[in-house]
């Protein structure tokens, strides 16, 4: 394993537009926003950023209508498809084109009107559109949703291990606390575990409406360059200490044909990543556990190895994940309070994590400046961060992840 | 290519399509089919154009008794499908064929999507849906020719741990 680049490259600049339900513009116009808002806070000008990778499920704007928009001209460009778990794979392919001396600074987005446009639940536009290939043995039965296509493998890890619902609804109580302390989120109001197990069930048994992400139009972006070149640059750099993915599954699309099926892709993912990074799970301060649903999140905190296979739901009801705990999760509110974003929105918390800065409703915020109050509508900084890692999610067969520090 | 509707939804399924056309064909018999290697004489439960131990390219299709067990469930409570609220709640159960159950990897199967129905090939009852209960293919014939593969519940002992959710 190649460890040479361990801190050689950084996230110099975040950005995101407004989450919102209802953008009433084009995701080329909120693509455009959400860049601009990462070249400002990095402190660099068109001229400087001569990369560009973006991801999308055929629901986005290409990087070469952005770029005009913004008056770059990029050496570099990709747009991939993919959706959750590509921000951190795109990060180290961001890392790889600087290295192969095909760019310098790449701006990594993602954006989408996944609510008012192509709605990541399956309303609307997925569900209209003529069933053809793979989806022959899934829509004609009434499955199509991310919720159904995950559930197999969440019912099979319930009967294995006795995890009950009410120990999920524990994940949305901690997220949600987390997002009364965010300005941004969309869903601010604190819930409880009652709240959760009285929602309506969307998908028995392993989802109520409360266990679901929120549906979201939002652009985001991190930008990547060199920590020589962010030296320079406006805000502290955090350093990429290690980043692996998309890391999949025997099977990918078919993997519920080997087993065991209660497994997902973090178990091969997160022993090279902790590697790579040359850190183990004690260093780490903060976490982005994907929550597309609750039950992403402790299937993942299980494989990642923060705790034993089975024992997830002792780790979610623990604390542990509560701001004030051992190793807080989603510190913005994560994708079920804060918005979905197909993952960038994690990274770019823990970014202002390790620099300190966490846009809460402390007065001081943005100079670093915290109460460290963690009751609602105050702070949500963790003390002394100085070790982040994100674990992204595609599906139970493909995950990525991505080690920082400050 | 062969156009069809079932339940407001449309389905096509390409002329050339090597690994769905001739699974829905066989439907279309009463045949539950999936895919034997050539080479190694291994199936596979997806239809796939490569053999998943051998990577062989060889294949026939292949009938199976279409007899199993349920391996997982979810119970579609809400639905976002107009054409499937008047089944909603219904369950879709992942059913481990009784062919090369456990093989060639212990927890290796071949595992096929359905619907649970009962005799009239209606959403079988909600309590009734539970991993390790014993499962048959039942054909639902559509008037314009689309034959969709479900599953029913036999009266067999179960295989394994029973286990539905508590609620
Ligand atoms: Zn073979």
């Amino acid at each position: 394993m190649n460890t040479s680049l361990r801190g050689k490259y950084c996230i110099a600049g975040v950005g995101e537009t407004e989450f919102s339900r209802g953008s009433n513009r084009t995701t080329r116009a909120m693509g455009a926003e959400a860049i601009r808002n990462a070249m400002n806070d990095a402190g660099l000008k068109p001229e400087d950023v001569d990369g560009m990778l973006s991801y999308h499920g055929g629901d986005s704007t290409p990087s070469t209508s952005i770029m005009y928009d913004l008056g770059l001209r990029p050496n570099f460009y990709m747009d991939c498809s993919g959706g959750g778990s590509s921000t951190e794979a795109l990060v180290g392919l961001a890392m790889g084109a600087i290295e192969a001396g095909m760019a310098d600074t790449v701006a990594i987005f993602r954006s989408m009107n996944g609510y008012s446009q192509m709605r990541i639940g399956g309303t609307g536009v997925r569900a209209a559109s003529p069933i053809t290939g793979i989806d022959l043995l899934k829509r004609p039965y009434g499955m199509i949703s991310a919720v159904q296509q995950f559930s197999f493998t969440f019912t099979r890890h319930m009967m294995e291990y006795g995890v009950k619902n009410e120990d999920l609804a524990h994940i949305k109580v901690a997220h949600s606390n987390h997002a009364s302390n965010n300005p941004k989120a969309l869903m601010k109001q604190r819930v409880t575990v009652e709240d959760v197990m009285n929602s309506r069930w969307i998908i028995r048994p392993v989802a109520h409406l409360l266990d679901c992400c929120l549906e979201t139009d939002n652009a985001t972006c991190v930008i990547v360059t060199s920590a020589e070149r962010a030296r320079d640059l406006k805000q502290k750099p955090v350093y990429i200490l290690g980043v692996q993915g998309r890391g999949t599954k025997p099977g990918g699309d078919f993997h519920y044909q080997h087993g065991p099926i209660s497994r997902v892709a973090g178990y091969y993912v997160g022993p090279r990543v902790f590697e790579l990074a040359g850190v183990t799970h004690d260093d780490v301060d903060v976490t982005g556990c994907y929550d597309a649903f609750t039950y992403t999140a402790l299937l993942q905190f299980e494989d990642y190895g923060w705790c034993e296979k089975g024992e997830g739901k002792d780790y979610v009801t623990s604390g542990i994940i509560n701001l004030g705990g051992r190793r807080p999760n989603n510190t913005s509110g994560g994708h079920l309070c804060e918005a979905y974003t197909h993952g960038m929105n994690m990274v770019i918390e823990n970014v202002r994590q390790l620099r300190g800065t966490v846009d809460d409703y402390c007065p001081q915020a943005l100079e670093g400046v915290h109460t460290y109050d963690y009751s609602e509508g105050h702070c949500r900084q963790v003390r002394d961060a100085e070790v982040s890692m994100n674990m992204g999610w595609g599906t139970p067969a493909v995950g990525s992840s991505l080690i920082m520090r400050r | 290519m062969p156009s069809y509707v079932y339940r407001g939804q449309q389905i096509n399924i390409s002329d050339a399509d090597t690994e769905y056309k001739g699974y829905f064909e066989a439907a279309a018999e009463h045949r539950l089919v999936v895919k034997k290697c050539l080479d190694c004489g291994l199936l596979r439960g997806e239809p796939g154009p490569g053999c998943p131990w051998c990577t062989s390219l060889h294949w026939e299709w292949n009938q199976v008794s279409g007899k199993g067990t349920i391996y997982s469930y979810q119970i579609v409570a809400h639905t976002v499908v107009p054409s499937f609220r008047d089944w909603a709640p219904f369950a879709i159960v992942l059913v481990e064929l009784d062919e090369q159950s456990g093989q060639p990897d212990q927890y290796d199967g071949l595992r096929i999507t359905a619907n649970l129905v009962d005799e009239s090939m209606e959403p079988e009852k909600e309590e009734n849906v539970a991993i390790g209960k014993r499962v048959e293919v039942a054909f639902l014939d559509g008037e314009d020719g689309f034959t969709l593969p479900q599953f029913r519940l036999i009266d067999e002992p179960p295989k394994g741990t029973v286990w539905l959710h508590q609620l």
